[in-house]
């Protein structure tokens, strides 16, 4: 598919409609028109504060999105990397209190990693070996992850994080003072998430494993007969999830400055919902980086700016519900035409 | 001389035998959800300490898994061994109900804490009334505010029968203040820290007077705070709700949290087998009784859903920058 387009833009055709027929256009356009609509009914979203604030909000989500943009063009689906992510952080965290609580960032990072991919491993490993539908193997592990961590790991909200990941969370690469006074900042940890952003694009556009991560999204029959070895994508999009699960984890831990084993789990919704809205099919082979990003960037606008638009608390999950419904119709639509 | 000692030496044994008969040991044993995280700790310190002083023989047990099928387990066990009674703080009401009725068939006493719903038990013990706790953060809230302004609250879901109470309780208690501006009530933070962050920002840019947040969600004061602090507001927004000094304390020492409040589960556990030991005497439970911990001193004593009754007290601990660190959980 997205060899497709690809041709479609190389044919003589214009700029303009080469873009419009990007998946990427439609979300873009969401978010243009959501911010002028929140625009017009408050005028104080329109400010710097707005761009830094989403901008936050968008690094952990971002960094989800990413591998679950892996797994859902290879064809699979995965909502246990939300658990995989409060496990390696809260595991890495208790660990570094107990052996090394002056451990730099980066070796903690590295640590949680390690966690992350391993049990992405094992996400891709159940998937491939037992032939299960890779929604219920995540439905299982994500039970099996979190209820590890809480049973034998910890349950206790740790307050007092290492230094490392405090610094990291508190750390700024940008900061200024508006002229309104308000105080905005964006966080080092933002060139965690362009550092993603460039190896996934990189591993999906500039790489044979890329090749074979559509393929066997598109068809397996067809992706094995081409001669790619389908158990090792299976294993390889897991397990790269896995990996960038861990980090989105310690990112989270690091901007949220706390291990709380509770967090997070329940959310894998949202970022499944962010990079469908960026134009990724849920049935595989489709999806790119920077739909994706896109599709967070709207998610993010949406779930932080409905208390700015007047929404009633009990009211915001049916309209995040009905614009999300809203979004997938205009898909459908280009799908067809 | 040798006589007299002799009779004296007697008088004491008998006294002594007599004060033994006069109170029984009894055997009662506190099962919590979950032992080692500091909550129960501190519980077990309330047991200790009527153990200690009461001299009867209190223990304090509980699964090393936050599990209701461990839970019941425990219980199955303990009932095996007959204990006069048992004083439990139930992770699953519903799932307990069979294996209290067996107990109390074999004469075991009954004592529940947090489970207002649960029918076979003789008396549930509830610290205070959740309405009234709400109320009462609000109270704190508004003098810390001056007594006007805008201030919203929020809550971990809007499922929550717990954090609603409290925040309707808050509602109420600012409704008698006209100046007292409630903006965008209710606004969930799943019990996620980073949540409550997010919407406190997202107030504080739509309303940027607003002078008070109430949380309900432990995570929420802390979410709050670090918003508050960020935008270096601690000296002009007040930040009360429920939580726990060991998740609240640090913000609370930057003054970006006012003052949390909850309740201390050392008197909790005193007061549970308080009940339980009046029960083994026969001695009724009365509406206004005093139990003599503080909090507890005027409890109210209403029917439960079952044939049990429920204790409430009004034992909410209010906590500042200047007590937080009595607190360690």
């Amino acid at each position: 598919m997205s060899a497709l387009t690809q041709t479609r833009v190389a044919a003589p055709v214009t700029f303009w409609k080469a873009f419009v027929r990007r998946p990427e256009f439609i979300t873009l356009s969401l978010i243009v028109i959501f911010c002028v609509v929140v625009g017009i009914i408050s005028p104080s979203f329109l400010s710097i504060k707005t761009v830094t604030d989403t901008l936050r909000a968008s690094l952990t989500t971002g960094i989800f999105a990413l591998g679950v943009l892996l797994v859902l063009a290879a064809g699979g689906i995965d909502v246990s990397f939300t658990a995989i992510a409060i496990f390696s952080l809260y595991a890495t965290t208790r660990l570094t209190l107990a052996v090394y609580p002056d451990a730099p960032y980066l070796l903690m990072v590295v640590v949680g990693l390690g966690m992350g991919l391993l049990m992405g491993l094992l996400n891709g490993y159940l998937v491939y070996r037992f032939k299960v539908p890779s929604l219920i193997v995540t439905i299982g592990t994500q039970y099996l992850f979190s209820g590890f961590l809480k049973a034998f790991i910890g349950s206790r909200h740790i307050m007092d994080i290492p230094k490392g990941l405090d610094l990291a969370g508190t750390t700024a690469l940008i900061q200024a003072t508006t002229s309104g006074g308000a105080r905005v900042s964006v966080s080092i940890q933002v060139l965690v998430l362009i550092l993603a952003i460039v190896v996934t694009w990189f591993i999906l556009n500039r790489t044979l494993m890329g090749r074979a991560v559509y393929a066997v999204g598109g068809s397996i029959p067809i992706a094995e007969r081409l001669g790619f070895n389908v158990s090792t994508v299976i294993l390889f999009v897991f397990g790269y999830a896995g990996l960038l699960a861990g980090l989105g984890g310690m990112l989270h831990g690091a901007l949220n400055r706390q291990a709380n084993p509770s967090d997070l789990v329940g959310s894998e919704l949202n970022v499944i919902a962010a990079v469908v809205l960026g134009g990724a099919r849920i049935t595989g082979g489709t999806g790119t980086v920077l739909g994706t990003m896109l599709g967070v960037i709207l998610i993010e606008l949406l779930t932080n700016n409905l208390i700015l638009m007047g929404v009633p608390s009990t009211w915001q999950k049916v309209v995040i519900g009905a614009i999300i419904l809203l979004a997938s119709a205009a898909f459908a639509r280009r799908g067809k035409t | 001389m040798k006589k007299v000692l002799l009779i004296g030496a007697g008088l004491i044994v008998a006294a002594g035998v007599t004060g033994v008969l006069a109170q029984k040991k009894w055997t009662i044993t506190t099962v919590v959800k979950i032992t080692g995280i500091n909550w129960f700790n501190r519980m077990e310190e309330g047991v200790k300490e009527y153990a200690k002083t009461s001299g009867n023989n209190a223990v304090q047990t509980g699964p090393a898994q936050a599990d209701p099928a461990q839970q019941l387990q425990l219980i199955t066990d303990l009932v095996a061994k007959k204990p006069d009674a048992i004083a439990v703080v139930p992770m699953d009401p519903a799932t307990l109900e069979p294996i209290f009725k067996t107990a109390m068939a074999r004469g075991i006493k009954v004592i529940t804490h947090e489970a207002d719903n649960q029918k076979n038990t003789l008396y549930d013990i509830e610290a205070f009334d959740n309405v009234a706790f709400g109320a009462n953060l609000n109270k704190r809230l508004e003098k810390c505010m001056g007594g006007e302004g805008k201030w919203t609250v929020f809550v971990g879901s809007l499922g929550s029968k717990t954090h609603n109470q409290w925040a309707d309780g808050g509602i109420a208690n600012a409704a008698k203040n006209s100046k007292m501006m409630l903006v965008d009530a209710k606004q969930e933070t799943s019990d996620d820290a980073d949540k409550a962050y997010e919407k406190a920002k997202e107030i504080l840019t739509k309303y940027p007077d607003i002078k008070g947040f109430q949380g309900s969600a432990s995570t929420d004061v802390a979410g709050i705070g670090r918003a508050v602090e960020e935008a270096g507001l601690n000296d002009k927004v007040c930040v009360f709700g429920t939580s726990l000094p060991s998740i609240a304390g640090k913000y609370i020492e930057t003054g970006a949290v006012d003052g949390i409040g909850f309740w201390d589960p050392k008197d909790a556990g005193i007061v549970m087998n308080k009940v339980a030991q009046m029960v083994l005497e026969k001695k009724a439970i009365k509406d206004g009784m005093n139990l003599g911990i503080k909090g507890y001193e005027k409890v109210s004593v209403t029917k439960g859903p079952g044939m049990g009754k429920i204790i409430r007290g009004s034992a909410f601990v209010d906590v500042d920058k200047s007590n937080y660190k009595n607190f360690p959980f």
